[in-house]
């Protein structure tokens, strides 16, 4: 594979996304930009401008109509996709952390961090997707605060009504989106900070990575533990490849400390683990730091790997990753 | 206004085109596009570079929906680029392997540091790097046959006319009775109770003066040095009275001139240790 190298940030970058379509990959850092590109040959779209910090996080819908970020200037923005105009600001009074579409594209949840006596803030936003998208409710549809430990990644799972949540003491919880209580929770989930949460196409089950070295799968209803990949170094990020049963995991050591040692032994690559069998499978290297965030084409063609080292690297899969059998023909037996 | 439409280019992409013949490009019949240009190459030579290129229209089947962003127009600070990578931001990386198998924790192997090294030395017109020992391409250091000093035996033995046991370090000194253990007193046909240390004085024996070894060379490493050309009578090494850091120097005391004789041919210029090795005979005392 030749990696197509996106040199969009002077920063460390955040969170990738792609459209459904994957044609479209958004990637957001720690300067002030968010970027589009095309994935197929790396041509940048456009940059949406206007927030003040780091943009933490970025989810675009599933019709590549809107895109939603969140930053450290305490805004979160709504902007139009195809021209880069920001739509709608909401201001909060902590940095946005994490920033989630649902399935239906008419919610947003968004995670405000717990900082300066104000409480860490889960909130639920009506989107009205009549007119251009600049008619924005400013309040809430359901605004609660967690208790214990503050959340860091959210998702909603394909039950409706429900919230799901990673948190910093590796507790992975789901909530009730109205009343905000705690329907479920697993408080053994990781052992660490959790850093990512993707879930699968359906929905049904989702990866979470975490700073304690290891990614799991969880089943979104009964949050059940069903896989776990221990590697051997924090992770940052966990994908799950489509139609293929692989697992993406990226990360490395802390940024504080990446001087200290060789690219190698900083385990900067992008590992593939089995799904099934919880054994990595391969690895790809290239990035010069950890790896922040990964995110995998929806045809699973193709997966961008975001790093600390301002690099976003897309890869487009030979074809001998779509007939690799690293454990022989497998048949599945009813 | 004007300055806005000039596309932006980084300083490091502008090449200094003006003693450069001109690039020629045409289009034949056939629809094949020939490029010429003119370069410097590497070794500093002008070299002429044609190119041939057929341009062939590959369509593909889309979603409506990434058939239209492709027509959406660019926004921010792209606004108003032509459409196309901008090599400003998106570059083509190094080829990567991802090869998927079971419990493969590796991605492709890293060039060892050796090989890196020769690459470097390559690129800096070293030319290639010759094993000294055994003329492989490897580092001396890393010859597989550097224990067994098998660079020496390359030729053929000089002093093997008078005695047999020049050639092998270990012989039994009795040619006649090879299997038979006698004891280091009795070899050389000598007799019970004579000195070990052979027949006559110390002085009598040929001695090496081997200069320019390392302070941590210890009389055993000469030893086996040595003694791969024939029994190794005494090895001394000039050492500080006080602290016991070796002074750069020792006698090497060989029972056979012959084989001492050999000894110094092959050893004397040779590495150890990072230094040349200076082996001559060593002068008796009284005629300093």
């Amino acid at each position: 594979m030749r990696p197509i190298l996106l040199q969009g940030h002077e920063r460390s970058l955040t969170q990738i996304k792609f459209n459904r379509e994957g044609d479209l990959l958004f990637s957001c850092s720690k300067d002030l930009t968010i970027n589009v590109w095309f994935s197929h040959n790396g041509e940048r779209l456009g940059t949406y401008e206007g927030h003040n910090g780091a943009v933490w996080t970025i989810d675009v819908d599933s019709q590549s109509r809107f895109m939603v970020s969140g930053s450290a200037d305490n805004e979160m923005r709504l902007w139009s996709v195809q021209t880069g105009k920001c739509l709608f600001v909401w201001e909060f009074p902590t940095a946005v952390k994490h920033v989630a579409f649902n399935e239906d594209d008419d919610q947003i949840v968004c995670i405000t961090e717990q900082r300066m006596g104000h409480q860490g803030a889960i909130r639920v936003f009506n989107i009205n997707r009549e007119g251009d998208g600049t008619n924005q409710s400013l309040e809430p549809v359901s605004l609660f605060h967690p208790v214990g430990s503050k959340p860091t990644v959210c998702a909603f799972p394909y039950m409706s009504g429900l919230i799901l949540t990673g948190h910093e003491s590796g507790k992975v919880a789901l909530f009730d989106a109205k009343t905000g209580d705690e329907v479920l929770n697993n408080e053994r989930a990781h052992m660490d900070n959790v850093t990512d949460l993707q879930l699968s196409a359906d929905r049904s089950y989702f990866v979470t990575s975490s700073k304690d070295k290891t990614a799991r799968i969880h089943d979104a209803k009964t949050l059940r533990v069903l896989k776990t990949f221990s590697t051997e170094t924090p992770l940052n990020s966990a994908a799950l490849a489509p139609d293929q049963p692989y697992v993406l995991l990226g990360g490395g050591q802390e940024a504080m400390s990446v001087t200290t040692t060789s690219a190698r032994q900083g385990k900067f690559e992008t590992r593939f683990w089995h799904k099934v069998f919880e054994e990595e499978v391969g690895r790809v290297k290239g990035h010069f730091g950890p790896v922040n965030t990964i995110a995998i084409h929806p045809q699973g063609i193709a997966y961008a790997s975001g790093g600390e080292d301002g690099f976003v690297r897309v890869h487009h899969f030979d074809e001998s990753y779509t007939k690799a059998k690293p454990y022989g023909d497998l048949e599945i037996i009813n | 206004m004007a300055t806005e439409t000039v596309p932006k280019t980084s300083w490091a992409d502008d090449v200094d085109e003006l003693e450069q013949p001109k690039t020629e490009d045409f289009v034949d019949e056939n629809g094949i596009r020939t490029t010429i240009e003119y370069a410097v190459n590497e070794d500093g030579k002008k070299v002429k570079i044609t190119r041939r290129t057929k341009r062939t229209l590959q369509k593909s089947l889309v979603e409506h929906a990434v058939a239209e962003h492709k027509t959406w127009s660019k926004f921010g600070h792209e606004k108003g680029n032509k459409p196309g990578p901008d090599r400003a931001t998106t570059t083509v990386g190094e080829n990567v392997f991802l090869k998927l198998s079971q419990g493969n924790k590796s991605s492709e192997p890293e060039p060892s540091a050796e090989k890196t090294m020769k690459a470097t030395l390559a690129k800096a017109g070293a030319g290639k790097v010759v094993c000294r020992l055994c003329k492989g391409d490897h580092f001396t250091a890393k010859c597989p046959y550097k224990d067994s000093l098998a660079g020496l035996e390359e030729t053929p033995p000089a002093g093997n006319d008078d005695d047999g046991e020049t050639a092998l370090p270990a012989a039994p000194a009795a040619p006649g009775a090879p299997s038979k253990y006698i004891p280091p007193s009795m070899r050389g046909n000598r007799g019970p109770g004579e000195s070990m240390r052979g027949t006559g004085s110390r002085d009598d024996l040929p001695t090496l003066r081997v200069t320019n070894i390392s302070e941590d060379t210890q009389e055993n490493d000469l030893r086996d040095l040595f003694g791969t050309f024939g029994r190794v009578a005494r090895v001394y090494v000039g050492r500080d009275r006080e602290t016991g850091i070796g002074k750069g120097f020792a006698f090497v005391s060989f029972e056979d001139k012959a084989t001492a004789q050999r000894a110094m041919e092959k050893t004397h210029g040779r590495g150890y240790d990072s230094l040349i090795l200076n082996v001559q005979w060593s002068q008796p005392r009284e005629q300093k």
